[in-house]
């Protein structure tokens, strides 16, 4: 029943509507929400659980220092997230962009060194990933869950979390979702994404 | 439920059975993509512009046929994704047809050639670069014993700054013999319009007609400009006062399936109808004022009847058509390549252009063309008379080099012209392709080319739609394969081999242009800008606007007799070779995408097939499937029979394009290739092969092969899946 009303409320909204008489049932089960999530009602995070196996890259990249030490936005390295269907991997000059001057005597920024000295970039490998025939679009996603809603920029890293898990507490990135897609349509059908066939499959 | 099964029933049970068998395969239980595994590169720096994820749009030309369309073409991450048309271009204004969407997948074709290859002990074998370089250099470098006129170039239509490259090398070498050879081409119509109104290529005005007569002209799908002419054509069907099309051909072509009024004739006599409605306009008040004194005394010959009987059109279909010219004013009237591919084919073109003079369309629907200044840009328009005249040449052993480009003589070639014998006995040939064709076969040095999308090119379309461009072709990516080369590139390395205190300065193809187009803006093209300036404005625009002279149409009418093709007994029925958009003259044929295209009026997709009159057929037992050989004096080839009545009972039309004894993987091994038993009897007057003139006999085999269609069927069984209303019901509904 629950779940009923919300999936009604929360479609409902997506269309700028709320349904006159669930209103007040819907308000009092968005406030109680909100609380456990550290989310605004009108965004149901998906859940699910994929056990990733561990990645070895050619430089063991430390996220959470980078994140949660330093406090770096993920927009900042990952600039075309907010722009484009892929987030993309920063470019390296983007990574000398710092590491000329910091960090210059660890063993991980002297192998970053090396490559960009090269003048090359090194072969990353992926880590999350979906099918050719899935047009999934980071750009859309920030859109609606960021931008549209005057999330504050500076907490993107939780709405990147929805899919990524949380990356400030890993080194490289894990796949800990299953970014399948049931999963992809469950969080659709949730939070009022679109249901059509070719909007991701074109 | 009753015991009978209904079809939804019997679907579902598919359906379910369908799923039952699927269990018991490796299905994989989920979508999620394995981690690691995959490589993802970062950009080292990036360019200000690029956003991965986000396609980059580049303008260049297409090279898929001659027409010279502007294509843009989407770029991601390096790649081509996406061709489509160039909305500035005055050609197509923003379309493609299926070939160039198709160019994609030229460019990504897995059966490029990706290294040079040298003749060793008989057989072509991979070499380095060097190596193809010390042979060229030894066989026309500067130390090479060369006499006056014993190297030519073979090529297809080739315009812009390749041809005049292409000219610059011969004069290298002392020759002038450039031969370029289409086997699709409207060179016939191209003389008439030459001799009749002093323009070799008006410009048509579909849209402005009232009514399209068309003998043939496949002008949507093959005819000139196919996309430019296929926009007009929807303009004037879409016109508040919609325009007619009136389509006479013995074999429906694509343009012949949108006609109002479809006319099957019999082959080869189509001028015999164009007098025949010539006298019926004089006779029913159309002036002959424009025409020759004698006009009507030559045209009296053509009555009625007598037309009737010669072209199996039936009077009253005559006179429809004759009203129909008469009272649908302005007109135009077109002739396609079955009129120009007969002996005489010069003068039933004429017939067909003294239509157009006779009521008018001379200047109404039919415009002069502007010429072009820079002659040398100009384009070399191949025809089937060079075919001929090379491998002539070629046998008299006149030739020690031949270079080939943009051009598959060995497949196109009739056999009874033996130009691969001819070819052959050249001591030294050298085939510059991106694929493995039949001619690329016989060299003796093959250099891989850039594709389309990897390489630099200037185009001048022979059919210049609105004012004069010069259409440019840019890379739109980094060559696929490293040992593959610009045909720019190659034919400059060989000038400086030559010419060096010319050509030695250039590094290559694009340094060549930088310079070409520096001079070019001097040229008036375009004035107060920096050479860099203009350059990079070019190449944004995909074209550069030239300003052409004014031209004038001065009539000079001419009638000439026309004759029925003679019976033959032995031989009682006519082969159409017919060309369709799609595999073209075949060089399309080892493209996937248009091998499964099915043909747009028989359905077949994926090989060949003999389209046959349903009446003709049952008079020899023919039932469809059957395979039948059909043989000419010429040779003989064997093909699915198809029954169809979009074809004339005397004709049987065997679509080009297949019978690839080479080119790849898609091609090779597939069908057979009417071209090959084509007699080659020529058009008097121009000299081009008349393609559609050769007489056949039709025999059974014993064997009967499936044909594959899209719907397999032209009928709906009576199950109703497209309900159709006849026009009186539909005008009843509307009220009108």
């Amino acid at each position: 029943m629950v779940q009923w009303i919300r999936t009604r409320m929360f479609r409902k909204y997506a269309h700028g509507a709320f349904h006159p008489v669930s209103l007040g049932v819907a308000l009092i089960l968005a406030w109680s929400m909100m609380t456990s999530t550290g989310f605004a009602a009108d965004v149901q995070p998906p859940g699910g659980v994929h056990k990733g196996v561990d990645v070895e890259q050619p430089i063991e990249f430390p996220h959470n220092i980078h994140v949660e030490v330093n406090k770096i936005n993920c927009m900042y390295c990952h600039t075309y997230a907010r722009r484009s269907k892929v987030a993309g991997i920063p470019p390296t000059s983007k990574c000398m962009g710092c590491h000329k001057i910091i960090a210059t005597d660890k063993p991980r920024i002297q192998k970053l060194t090396e490559y960009w000295q090269k003048g090359e970039s090194p072969k990353w490998k992926k880590v999350h990933d979906v099918p050719d025939f899935v047009h999934f679009t980071h750009e859309r996603h920030l859109k609606k869950f960021v931008f549209d809603r005057d999330y504050p920029v500076e907490d993107v890293k939780e709405v990147c979390a929805f899919c990524h898990g949380q990356i400030k507490e890993m080194t490289v990135a894990k796949k800990v979702k299953p970014l399948n897609m049931g999963w992809c349509a469950g969080c659709h059908e949730k939070n009022g994404g679109p249901g059509d066939c070719w909007k991701c499959h074109k | 439920m009753s015991g009978k099964l209904n079809r939804r029933d019997f679907l579902k049970a598919l359906g379910l059975g369908g799923t039952a068998t699927l269990a018991g395969c490796d299905m994989p239980t989920t979508v999620t993509l394995e981690e690691g595994k995959e490589d993802v590169v970062s950009y080292l720096l990036p360019e200000e512009y690029v956003i991965p994820g986000v396609g980059v749009t580049y303008a260049s030309t297409c090279t898929q046929c001659n027409a010279g369309c502007g294509v843009h073409g989407r770029v991601r991450e390096g790649r081509v994704l996406k061709v489509e048309g160039h909305p500035d271009s005055p050609i197509n204004a923003g379309k493609t047809c299926q070939m160039g969407q198709a160019l994609v997948q030229a460019h990504y074709n897995p059966d490029r050639i990706k290294s040079p290859m040298v003749r060793e002990g008989g057989s072509l074998v991979p070499a380095t670069w060097e190596k193809a370089q010390a042979l060229l250099d030894e066989k026309l470098g500067s130390k090479a014993n060369l006499a006056a006129g014993r190297v030519a170039w073979l090529t297809g239509t080739v315009s812009g700054h390749q041809r005049a490259l292409i000219t610059n090398h011969l004069e290298s070498v002392g020759s002038n013999h450039h031969f370029a050879v289409e086997v699709v081409n409207t060179n016939v119509w191209s003389a008439v319009s030459r001799d009749m109104l002093d323009d070799p290529q008006p410009q048509i005005s579909l849209d402005k007609a009232k009514l399209i007569l068309s003998f043939g002209a496949d002008f949507m799908g093959t005819w000139q400009s196919p996309v430019h002419f296929a926009g007009q054509f929807s303009r004037m069907r879409t016109a508040a006062d919609r325009g007619a099309l009136i389509q006479v051909e013995s074999k429906m072509s694509m343009t012949g399936g949108s006609a109002d009024l479809w006319v099957a004739i019999r082959p080869g006599t189509e001028g015999i109808l164009a007098l025949g409605l010539a006298n019926y306009l004089i006779a029913n008040g159309v002036s002959s004022a424009s025409l020759p004194g004698d006009a009507r005394d030559k045209l009296a010959a053509y009555d009625m009847q007598k037309v009737s009987n010669a072209t199996g059109v039936s009077t009253a279909t005559i006179e429809r058509i004759g009203k129909a010219l008469k009272n649908r004013a302005p007109s135009v009237v077109l002739a396609g390549a079955a009129v120009e591919g007969q002996v005489n084919g010069y003068e039933a073109v004429s017939a067909i252009m003294l239509l157009n003079v006779m009521l008018g369309n001379i200047g109404q629907t039919i415009l002069p063309s502007g010429k072009f200044p820079l002659q040398q840009l100009e384009a070399k328009v191949g025809g089937t008379r060079d075919l001929a005249a090379f491998a002539q040449a070629a046998a008299q052993k006149q030739f020690d080099v031949v270079l080939v480009h943009g051009a598959n003589p060995v497949f196109t070639a009739p056999a009874s012209l033996k130009l691969d014998e001819a070819l052959a006995s050249v001591p030294f040939k050298v085939v510059m392709t991106q694929f493995p064709d039949e001619t690329a076969m016989m060299a003796d040095l093959v250099l891989p080319v850039s594709s389309t999308l990897e390489d630099w090119g200037t185009h001048v379309a022979a059919y210049q739609a609105g004012a004069s461009n010069i259409s440019i072709q840019q890379p739109l990516m980094e060559p696929l394969y490293d040992q593959t080369r610009g045909f720019g590139d190659i034919v400059i390395s060989m000038l400086a081999m030559r010419n060096a205190a010319q050509y030695g300065s250039f590094k290559d193809y694009y340094g060549y242009l930088r310079n070409v187009f520096a001079n070019l803006k001097g040229a008036g093209a375009t004035a107060s800008l920096s050479p860099d300036e203009f350059w990079n404005n070019s190449l944004q625009a995909g074209m550069i606007k030239i300003d052409s002279t004014p031209r004038k149409h001065t009539v000079k009418a001419s009638i000439a007799a026309i004759d029925a093709p003679a019976a033959d007994a032995n031989f009682p029925l006519t082969l159409i070779p017919s060309a369709r958009m799609g595999l073209f003259d075949g060089r399309h044929a080892n493209l996937p995408w248009l091998q499964e295209s099915p043909d747009q009026i028989a359905k077949v997709v994926w090989g060949s097939w003999a389209e046959i009159h349903p009446s003709t057929a049952s008079k020899m037992g023919i039932t469809h499937g059957d395979v039948i050989r059909i043989e000419s004096e010429a040779g003989g080839i064997e093909a699915r029979a198809y029954l169809t009545n979009t074809v004339h009972a005397d004709a049987i039309a065997v679509p080009l394009g297949q019978g690839h004894t080479e080119y790849g993987r898609y091609a090779k091994g597939r069908g057979v290739n009417p071209l090959k038993i084509v007699k080659a009897a020529v058009d008097a007057k121009t000299g081009e092969l008349a393609l559609f003139a050769t007489r056949v006999k039709v025999s059974k085999t014993n064997k009967n092969e499936i044909i594959l269609r899209l719907g397999h069927s032209d009928t709906q069984h009576g199950r109703r899946l497209v309900r159709t209303v006849s026009v009186d019901a539909l005008k009843r509904t509307k009220g009108a």
